[in-house]
């Protein structure tokens, strides 16, 4: 079957409340990586009190606020749609808060309020001893290569515990992750959670083709970009030297 | 409109308990160390350590400069306060103050406002102390402070995390917050916690705090402002609403009513939860020009470039206003700003002309990008500390305007400015060498960086 012309909808949920880091660019490159294909990709804007679409191929979900989180997580409950996403097999994407929220539950506020989650990950998040800021790579559960690196950016102050309804994502290299336990991120079917917030998809590109074969329910052909294949190359040795360096933290560039 | 009555100063009225560097109260007064508690010497021991450290700041500010290092201040006023923590405090009391802060414009606005000072004081100009080179936190405005102690009149801009301090430390007449927008989240985590240290300082300073001078247009500065006595609005038409989408008063949705020409409806914004509205503008910015309390329309005329020059020349005339300058006058002054720390400074680069554009985040490079009209333009990314660690922010910027340009993305993060680029689908080379990338063009380039490459460029092009 021909892809050209194939509409695919990727679905970017509450910008103005999930979109802290740079969110957006999650959206951009899965765009792009369907463009450059032949496929036609929509990108739709979904904020609190429009319905979600139920023609998405990809719901994605940033990062936010304690009161943003709080906010996002009332109208998609109420909204409903996220729920029939799931249902459909669409993929979802949900980073760093938006990973929290599609969680059991999360804590919120110097109080540590419990909030309860969308329930689609059996994940649980409370806040942290410390908060977990800085250059994060870990290595994808199930992958070899150069694909199974997985680079980013964490700045999250909630801890996650992962429920035996979920697979970790990735093991630690690198950084705090979920809780300090040597895991990052959660899966349950086509369902992805992960912590390295804002653009994490353009860094790796396997995980951003990954969740669009989810989607898709078919294997894409490869998309090499050099750029993208050196900034990776650059930003795993740049953190691995940084970190042999200083192996507390690599906050630093 | 009735005019502000401005609170009366009392010198020596500051605070006399130290800043550490790191911000933190030293809960010990001076007086406590001493032996003898007669306060003519405590008077004098306590002048004699501002004298001492501000000769051992001066010693390691020059050793600094003559090695190259930067231009000393920052060094120098570290110093001084490891010398004498009160220094700031010592330094603030009895001058007539007024502070800028915001995410981005302060250095500009606070240009601005000197120069209309000093337009006012003509050959008095001496008399006034201004942190021209951009350095606000505690460090620099003590060093700032020590290289003019003669002066009476302290014009300063403040990083919003010392705004805090500076009202309790100084006792500002005048404190102009421009707006708020997400900057540095590897080191700021929230942006409300700003805005709640703001307020919380304007409320304990009471009726005796500043007049302050504040954006309207940005939710998180109103509800800031609003916690002290007297506010001077300033509708200043900003467009930037990404940052603020849950009033910071009740977590409610915030609604945003765009401008538009057409009909006359003008920007505006209110909460659905709380009363929290857009106040009424004291001053306004209209179709390019300043709108002053008394409804008078003046044409700015600036040297500096940019629609949000304009805001910022508002909110310095309204605080320029406050502390006595005729707006004429006030403006004539502002006129003379061509480029504040070397912001909007054309510089030469071997046979290249570049002209130098700073922008810090995504609010900032919405501002500078449309600035930027040459057919090369070169843009320099960095994540040292002052750039911000985390170039996730990258991908907050619409680059995609750059479509059909020629662009050369420099820096030591240039290979991350390059991917976004490449997913902009713009054309671009990578040169991460500053000096390789401004190399050889034969027509001007407009040059947009972040903060730590744009000081290097300053330092290499001498501006």
């Amino acid at each position: 079957m021909s892809v050209r012309g194939r509409r695919v909808e990727v679905v970017l949920i509450y910008q103005s409340l999930l979109g802290l880091y740079g969110d957006r660019g999650n959206a951009i490159v899965l765009i792009k990586r369907l463009a450059w294909r032949g496929y036609e990709p929509v990108l739709t804007h979904v904020e609190p009190g429009d319905p979600l679409p139920d023609t998405g191929a990809v719901y994605l979900l940033g990062g936010g606020e304690d009161a943003a989180q709080v906010s996002a997580v009332r109208a998609l409950k109420a909204d409903g749609g996220l729920y029939r996403a799931v249902d459909r097999g669409a993929a979802i994407l949900a980073v760093c808060a938006g990973y929290q929220i599609v969680g059991n539950s999360f804590t919120v506020g110097y109080q540590d309020e419990v909030i309860s989650g969308l329930g689609l990950l059996d994940v649980t998040t409370t806040r942290g001893p410390v908060r977990a800021v800085g250059e994060i790579i870990s290595r994808w559960n199930g992958r070899d290569g150069d694909d199974q690196w997985l680079t980013g950016f964490e700045n999250h102050g909630g801890y996650t515990r992962l429920g035996p309804g979920v697979q970790p994502l990735a093991a630690i290299e690198i950084g705090v992750g979920n809780c300090n336990d040597g895991t990052e991120g959660a899966v349950a079917g086509t369902v992805i959670g992960t912590y390295p917030h804002g653009p994490v998809l353009a860094r790796n590109p396997a995980l951003a083709d990954h969740i669009l074969e989810l989607a898709l329910g078919h294997e894409l052909e490869p998309l090499v970009r050099p750029e993208i294949t050196k900034l990776r190359r650059q930003r795993l040795a740049r953190v691995r030297r940084l970190h042999a360096r200083n192996p507390l933290r690599v906050q630093s560039a | 409109m009735s005019r502000v009555r401005l609170p009366s100063l009392t010198p020596g009225a500051s605070s006399v308990v130290g800043k550490s560097e790191s911000g933190t109260d030293c809960r010990w007064r001076l007086d406590d160390l001493l032996p003898d508690r007669s306060p003519m010497t405590a008077m004098s021991v306590s002048t004699a350590r501002l004298s001492a450290a501000t000769f051992a700041g001066r010693l390691v500010g020059t050793a600094s400069r003559l090695s190259r290092r930067g231009t000393g201040a920052s060094i120098r006023g570290k110093v001084m306060l490891k010398i004498d923590p009160s220094a700031l405090s010592k330094l603030l009391a009895g001058k007539r103050i007024a502070v800028v802060s915001g995410t981005n414009g302060k250095t500009t606005t606070t240009h601005l406002l000197a120069a209309a000072l000093r337009e006012s004081l003509g050959p008095d100009s001496g008399r006034l102390v201004h942190n021209a080179d951009g350095a606000n936190l505690h460090h620099g405005l003590t060093s700032a402070l020590s290289e003019h102690p003669e002066a009476d009149i302290a014009i300063l801009e403040s990083d919003e995390r010392v705004v805090a301090d500076v009202i309790k430390l100084g006792r500002p007449e005048v404190l102009v917050l421009l707006n708020f927008s997400r900057d540095q989240l590897d080191r700021h985590h929230e942006i409300k916690s700003l805005g709640r240290s703001w307020r919380m300082a304007l409320a304990a300073a009471g009726p005796g705090g500043p007049v302050v001078v504040a954006n309207a247009d940005e939710p998180l500065v109103v509800w800031a402002a609003k916690a002290a006595e007297h506010v001077i609005w300033v509708d200043t038409a900003t467009t930037w609403t990404q940052d603020s989408s849950l009033c910071p008063e009740c977590d409610a949705n915030l609604i945003r009513v765009q401008p538009d020409p057409a009909s006359g409806q003008d920007a505006d914004w209110y909460c659905t939860g709380c009363g929290l509205a857009r106040p009424k503008g004291d001053y306004r910015v209209e179709s390019g020009t300043i709108v002053d309390r008394a409804h008078h329309v003046w044409d700015p005329h600036l040297s500096v470039p940019g629609r949000f020059n304009i805001n910022n020349a508002a909110c310095a005339l309204a605080a320029a206003e406050l502390m006595g300058v005729d707006a004429g006058t006030a403006l004539k002054g502002m006129r003379k700003v061509t480029s504040p720390a070397g912001r909007f400074a054309t510089a030469q680069f071997g046979s290249t002309t570049a002209r130098l554009l700073l922008a810090k985040n995504p609010a900032g490079w919405a501002e500078a990008l449309p600035l930027a009209q040459s057919r090369t333009v070169v843009l320099a990314i960095d994540s040292a500390a002052a750039d911000g660690r985390d170039v996730s922010w990258l991908w907050d910027v619409e680059y995609e305007q750059l479509a059909g340009r020629s662009v050369i993305a420099t820096g030591r993060r240039a290979q991350d400015l390059a991917v976004r680029l490449r997913y902009a689908e713009v054309d671009y080379r990578c040169i991460p060498d500053l000096a390789e990338a401004l190399a050889n063009h034969t027509k001007p380039v407009d040059v947009i960086a972040t903060y730590t490459p744009f000081q290097r460029l300053r330092r290499m092009g001498r501006v």
